[in-house]
């Protein structure tokens, strides 16, 4: 019984996540209607010394879009399990689980750099457990000299991933190429990472735009990891672009490089910001064999990620929503919030038209 | 081998194929299976002399090649297709190394890094293979055994062997990086050690089928490897490469002759040109046949009958210009031969052609006579013999004393004063047939003629026309597009638009320009869209063009451009419906295509429409009910009649764009994105605040002024149609780049001093990330190609270490994006289909009948090089008919149904169930199913080739790549995939506006399976089209809703 009433919950929830919500005025042709799911945040929580906050409960977070106070509908600390707070995505209809109090119990972790290599993957893998994890790898020229000990890298941070829930491997030069598709398969993961060629030109916005799309289709937790070293010279697409659509699909983006790229100050510029954005983080190690701290860091922000959703409360905006997260009462308010800090919703008055272009047709899977 | 008298023929052909017929089947098989199809080493055959009259054919002499390791490595090692056939190898190994292998010019250019890597991979295979033993298999059963084999793949184990965290990393980086470049499985050897088993690889030498003849003619040491030989000299592997585009009996035959030797330094010229040289019963085959072989041999100084001292002459003649001169009049129909290959003309002409320029025909990295072979294969000609002359030869003389930077033109242009034959005037084009140039008199002349071309006698262009054309070509030419898709557009429409243009052009305030430009352009696009969807009537085109462009001709002010915009609106919409009622959802609705009557069809016609609503929406751009409301109520405004309550939610509108989060600060884009990054238009369009003037007292000229701050909003939203409309398939910038639309530059703002605005668009800012994306800068001509270029690189190659092929793949989207598919009949896609199952059975037929293979083979031979229709011959002639569709394109098979029945009406026509009803559909439904029909709706746009984007099919084989063109001219002429796609449409029964997603989509996903490996590589659409076909017909891929297609078996 406990697991058909699971099984309702979660078709539920799933048709949720896939509902659409409209704003006003959609009865209007000439009027843009935007169509707004589910919006997924994940928020870091660190004290003054850059120490990871834990323990909060949902009702120590105060969220508003557009000044426009919204209510939590699920709520996950790092891995633990995920707390779901709302029975209907219907706005206004919010019903918070009634325990929690707002009176977290706030913990400090000192997580500093005194882990081991091993204990680094170790606490890497259970940290994003459940999550879905999609690595994109430069192969062009401009990793040339460092291909095989990246291709090390990231092979030994395919092999922490133990307790996420899927990983895809794509790489990229020019044009994009899906490795591996989303698999539970570690082995597959590294396969695809182990066959990777070098290519030439590098057209990172272009592939980390189709890799956003592809983890925008997943539900869940999704988290895309780019190992670069910068450059991009045939890119169509603006970084711009590729944020905005991150974050409207609530996907932080970390970005993994060497001080090579800090020689060339777009990328540098670019992988802190748009991964801030995000509410991922850039590391530039100092070089491909020194990946260690890096994959630290990754840990302890993975580790210690709030992740929460809310469906939008109704808004006329149809630009730019900008999002703020702060923390309830006095006790906690000497604490930093890093989290995405808006998305700009999708318009969408057709919703027949407003297929992907790949769904024109499908693919039927063996 | 059996010695066989060959007698020459005296039929006029055009291609070896068509006399290669007569060589008896078991010496076209021998040569045929030693070089073309041999799996392996074959012996050595002793050669014989080859006289003219006489000639003893034998195999050349192929051997094997030892490549060290697994072929899969070393194709990968060596940019190869995984997918090429084992005799592909060594040819396209020769091709890489010339093309790829050394920076700068041979000897002195150094090693580039691609061959660098495949040396060192070649010497780490060896040792490898040594390691592997007798047995060729490595073997590791311990962590100690893995250590010899370690050292040598590079890698080291960590933290300790034998453990289940045992894990590979690099040791040495250069080797780690062949080894990971070429796939060894080394997540195979790692799991092995992890889990303390045994790994084997087999690691042995391949084998494949080596150059048909010695290639040691510039070394002493006879015994180096073939596979080195060919890594250390570009010139032999560019050799190697030309002969293995040469077909069997020829090769056969230049070695007999001991001619090879002699042409090796002419490696360039026999590559670029030479795959038209044919050797058949002793003699070359000639363009213009064997009434053409005494003028050529005058031009040579060879006889044909020779061909010992005929191809070596030929090749070497005049820095090899001789030889492109060959090789496209041998490129071109028979009929089409015989005008240029009179007896007075082809010395004449090839003297023109050849000029006083000395320069090398072989040198760069694509051949240099495409203007010569679009001249050849486009010029018409008179009943009398003449060639055709647009206008008359008096204009022709003023437009050859045009103004130019060309001495060569200038030379002509002083001739020219005392031309009075047309002979004169192609003089002329042919001495102009090697300019670098988009602009002079020959490409004035092919784009006036294909004007010409289409329209009726009586309506041929007046010559004061075709003076004003030429007149302004430099500037305009890339406008005229409209003008040879469009016959119906009289002298009048064509001299009111380039009055209207010019005046444009006149416009001296650059915002204003720039905008007038855009509007206008995307007025006459749109125009474009709706007659070539038969919405304007074809009675109606010239008035609706007319009264549409108009307006345009006097713009001094935004106000006024916003009223013209306006007034073009109205006009198309008049045009198309009768109607002058303006409004976004009429306008995408005709865009969408015709009305629909069935519900399917309507439904697929919403789907459509429905998809460049959502790019206008994601482009956020002013609806065009908007902005046409806000023009109406200021106008009246301005009379006094003042509606600010309605007005003001509108102006609300033009507010709500907003430029993307920015990443970069202004001062970082001035730093890292100079000259790319430029908003300039969208940033006045926020600045614009109509609410202040709707709600502040205004004077009627303050209103009026008003009134043309809409004028950039309606620019932006009409230009946004058409971008919508051509989208291509898997496109993203134009659902994730809102600026994309609002950033094309027809003002030549970003580029300082750009001067071909009104030419075909040029992509600026990609790769830039501070630049604000990829922008479009010029005109709207040829958007379709341009917007492809840009959205190309979002497709995903299916295969590792593919790529989208410039030039090539925008021309397979065009393709599949401008033709539209709501006026095809059931009848007239199942007749496609049926032409190619007929072509099929025709061929089938053909292998057990030697008179039909003959007239096939001279069918086909006008769309293959020789090399290719004697290999197809081959195997019809061993009865494996099967085996020869798999190598013949659906384009093939289609023409050859058309083109049999064409040729030969009189004879029984179907030799199996599908010709027969065939038959019997074209004798029902003459019109539905006739060539013209088929050729309209099932052909492509020839953006080049043919000046026009009207659909047409061309009886053409694949043209190779130009500078210039690069493979654009190929892309043009792979013509099979509509009809293909066609035809698996008919197999599962859908009906034809299915096509209207089934093309985009099927056309994405063979894109994205391309495994090519040079330009030229049709064998690698083949593969891809016939891959995804197969998908399509397991049912793998299916239309999304079932419901919409209801098909009909």
């Amino acid at each position: 019984m406990e697991k058909r009433h699971f099984l309702i919950v979660a078709l539920l929830l799933g048709i949720l996540l896939l509902s659409t919500f409209r704003t006003q005025g959609q009865e209007d042709p000439t009027r843009l209607r935007v169509v707004v799911n589910l919006v997924q945040l994940n928020v870091a929580v660190t004290d003054n010394k850059g120490n990871y906050v834990t323990g909060l409960r949902p009702s120590d977070f105060v969220i508003t879009e557009d000044g426009i106070p919204e209510n939590i509908a699920n709520f996950e600390e790092g891995n633990g399990p995920t707390t779901r707070l709302v029975e209907t995505a219907e706005a206004g209809k919010t019903d918070v689980d009634g325990s929690a109090t707002g009176q977290g119990h706030a913990r400090v972790q000192d997580l500093g750099s005194g882990s081991s290599w091993q204990d680094s993957l170790e606490t890497l893998g259970s940290a994003i457990s459940g999550a879905k994890v999609f690595i994109l790898f430069d192969t062009s020229n401009y990793m040339y000299r460092g291909f095989v000990f990246a291709q090390d890298a990231i092979a030994n941070f395919v092999r922490s991933l133990e307790s996420a829930d899927k990983v895809a491997f794509y790489s990229y030069s020019r044009d994009l190429y899906r490795a591996a598709a989303l698999t539970s398969d570690r082995s597959e993961v590294v396969r695809g990472v182990r066959t990777s060629v070098a290519g030439d030109d590098a057209a990172l916005y272009n592939s980390l735009l189709l890799t956003v799309q592809d983890a925008g289709q997943q539900p869940g937790r999704k988290v895309i990891v780019v190992f670069s070293n910068g450059p991009d010279n045939a890119s169509m697409v603006p970084p711009e672009d590729v944020a905005e659509l991150a974050q409207l699909a609530g996907i932080p983006i970390y970005m993994i490089s060497t001080q090579d790229a800090q020689l060339e100050p777009v990328s540098t510029a670019v992988f802190e910001r748009m991964s801030a954005a995000t509410g991922g983080k850039a590391y530039f190690a100092k070089s491909w064999r020194d990946e260690k701290k890096a994959f630290a860091s990754i840990r302890d922000d993975l580790a210690h990620l709030y992740s929460f959703s809310y469906y939008p409360n109704p808004n006329p905006n149809r630009g730019w929503r900008a999002i703020k997260v702060q923390l309830a009462g006095e006790r906690l308010k000497k604490y930093h919030i890093r989290t995405r800090n808006g998305y700009r919703p999708k318009p969408n008055r057709f919703s027949v038209g407003n297929e992907a272009p790949s769904a024109a047709l499908e693919l039927v899977p063996n | 081998m059996k010695s066989r008298t060959l007698l020459s023929t005296d039929l006029p052909r055009k291609g070896c194929a068509k006399s290669s017929f007569r060589l008896p089947a078991i010496l076209a098989a021998s040569l045929f299976v030693s070089w073309c199809f041999a799996p392996a080493a074959q012996g050595t055959t002793p050669s014989a002399p080859l006289s003219s009259e006489y000639a003893e054919v034998s195999p050349p002499e192929s051997m094997d090649v030892a490549i060290p390791g697994p072929l899969r490595s070393f194709l990968r090692m060596a940019g190869i297709s995984q997918k090429v056939s084992p005799e592909e190898v060594m040819p396209l190994l020769a091709r890489n190394v010339f093309a790829l292998g050394y920076e700068g010019p041979w000897p002195k250019g150094r090693r580039s890094e691609f061959l660098i890597l495949l040396t060192r991979y070649v010497q780490q295979a060896r040792e490898l293979t040594s390691l592997a033993g007798a047995d060729g298999v490595l073997h590791v059963s311990s962590c100690g055994d893995a250590k010899p084999l370690l050292k040598i793949l590079g890698y080291r184990t960590r933290p300790d062997c034998g453990q289940r965290g045992t894990f590979l990393e690099t040791a040495d980086p250069q080797r780690a990086f062949l080894t990971i470049d070429s796939g060894f499985p080394l997540v195979d050897l790692e799991k092995s050690l992890q889990e303390g088993r045994t790994f084997t690889y087999p690691f042995s030498t391949s084998h494949v089928p080596g150059p048909p003849v010695e290639i040691d003619w510039t070394r002493k040491d006879k015994r180096a490897d073939v596979l080195d030989m060919l890594i250390d000299d570009p010139e032999l592997a560019r050799f190697y490469w030309a002969l293995a585009r040469m077909d069997a009996e020829t090769l056969s035959a230049l070695r007999q002759l001991h001619a090879l030797k002699r042409m090796v330094p002419q490696a360039a010229v026999l590559h670029f040109y030479g795959s038209h040289i044919c050797i058949r019963s002793g003699r070359v085959i000639v363009p213009g046949g064997s009434a053409a072989a005494p003028a050529w041999k005058d031009l040579v100084g060879a006889s044909p009958d020779s061909p010992g001292e005929f191809i070596p002459k030929l090749v070497t003649k005049d820095g090899g210009w001789l030889a492109a001169y060959f090789d496209d009049l041998s490129s071109i129909p028979l009929s089409q031969q015989s005008h240029f290959t009179e007896p007075a003309r082809l010395r004449r002409l090839y003297e023109m052609f050849r000029g006083k320029d000395s320069s090398d025909a072989g040198v760069g990295v694509f051949r240099h006579d495409a203007g010569l072979l679009l001249l050849v294969t486009r010029l018409r000609w008179e009943p009398n013999g003449d060639p055709y002359i647009p206008g008359n030869i008096e204009v022709w003389k003023k437009i050859f004393r045009q103004k130019t930077d060309f001495k060569v033109v200038r030379d002509w242009g002083r001739r020219a004063e005392h031309w009075d034959r047309p002979s004169q005037l192609l003089d002329g084009l042919f001495a102009l047939a090697r300019i670098s140039t988009d602009t002079g008199p020959l490409q004035a002349y092919l784009m006036l003629s294909e004007l010409d071309a289409r329209r009726s006698p009586e309506h041929r262009l007046s010559p004061q026309t075709v003076a004003l054309l030429a007149g302004k070509f430099p500037e305009f030419s890339d406008q005229y597009l409209v003008f040879s898709e469009f016959s119906d557009l009289n002298d009048a429409s064509i001299a009111a638009f380039l009055q209207v243009v010019t005046a444009l052009n006149g416009i001296p305030k650059e915002p204003l320009r720039g905008n007038a430009l855009g509007t206008f352009q995307a007025s006459v696009g749109l125009w474009q869209i709706l007659a070539r969807q038969g919405e304007i009537p074809g009675e109606g085109l010239n008035d609706s063009w007319q009264k549409m462009i108009r307006p345009f001709g006097r713009i001094g002010s935004p106000a006024q451009l916003f009223d013209a915009g306006r007034a073009a609106v109205n006009g198309l919409l008049l045009a198309a419906t009768g109607k002058p009622d303006s409004s976004q959802d009429k306008l995408i609705n005709l865009l969408a295509g015709p009305r629909q009557s069935t519900p399917e069809a309507q439904r697929m016609h919403e789907l459509i429409a429905n998809r460049i609503r959502s790019i206008l929406d994601e482009q956020r751009l002013v609806s065009l009910d908007t902005l046409l409301a806000l023009g109406d109520g200021l106008r009246e405004a301005t009379q006094g009649n003042f509606s600010g309550d309605t007005l003001l939610p509108l102006a609300g509108e033009l507010r709500e764009f907003e430029m993307p989060q920015p990443i970069f600060r202004n001062s970082e884009r001035e730093q890292w994105a100079a000259g790319i990054y430029n908003n300039r238009h969208t940033e006045l369009q926020m600045r614009t605040n109509l609410a202040k003037i709707i709600k502040s007292p205004a004077s009627p000229q303050q209103v009026a002024e008003a009134r043309g701050q809409l004028a950039p909003f309606l620019r932006d939203t009409l230009v946004g149609l058409n971008y919508a409309y051509y989208e291509p398939p898997g496109a993203q910038i134009l659902h994730h780049n809102p600026l994309f639309v609002r950033s094309h530059d027809f003002a030549g703002d970003t580029v300082v001093g750009l001067e071909r605005l009104w030419q075909a668009p040029q992509l600026f800012g990609a790769g830039s990330p501070a630049g604000g994306g990829a922008h479009l800068v010029g005109s709207l001509a040829d958007l379709p190609y341009v917007l492809a270029t840009a959205e190309q690189d979002f497709l995903a190659p299916r295969n590792v270490q593919a790529l989208i092929w410039r030039e090539l793949v925008p021309g397979l989207l065009t393709n599949a994006v401008v033709p539209r598919w709501w006026n095809v009949s059931r009848n007239e896609l199942h007749a496609v289909s049926l032409c190619q199952q007929s072509g099929e059975e025709i061929l089938a037929a053909s292998a057990q009948n030697e008179e039909l293979r003959n007239k096939v083979m001279n069918i086909l031979s006008d769309r293959m090089l020789p090399q290719r229709s004697a290999r197809v011959e081959q195997v019809l002639r061993s009865g494996h008919s099967p085996e020869v569709l798999s190598q013949l394109m659906p384009a093939d098979t289609f023409y050859l149904a058309a083109e049999y029945q064409q040729r030969f009406p009189q004879e029984p026509n179907s030799f199996g169930p599908a010709g027969n009803e065939l038959a019997s559909l074209r004798q029902q439904y003459p019109e539905e199913v006739s060539w013209e029909r088929l050729s309209r709706d099932f052909g492509v746009p020839h953006r080049v080739l043919t000046q026009s984007y009207t659909r047409e099919l061309l009886n053409l084989p694949p043209f190779p790549v130009f500078m210039g063109y690069a493979n654009r001219l190929f892309a043009e002429t792979w013509d099979s995939n509509n009809l293909y796609w066609a035809r698996l449409a008919d197999e599962k029964g859908y009906s034809p506006v299915m096509l209207n997603r089934l093309v985009p989509e099927l056309t994405r996903r063979m894109v994205e399976k391309i495994f090519a490996t040079d330009f030229e590589d049709w064998p690698a659409l083949l593969r891809a089209a016939r891959e995804t076909g197969e998908e399509f017909r397991q049912g793998k891929i299916v239309a999304l809703s079932r419901n919409d297609s209801s098909p009909q078996p």
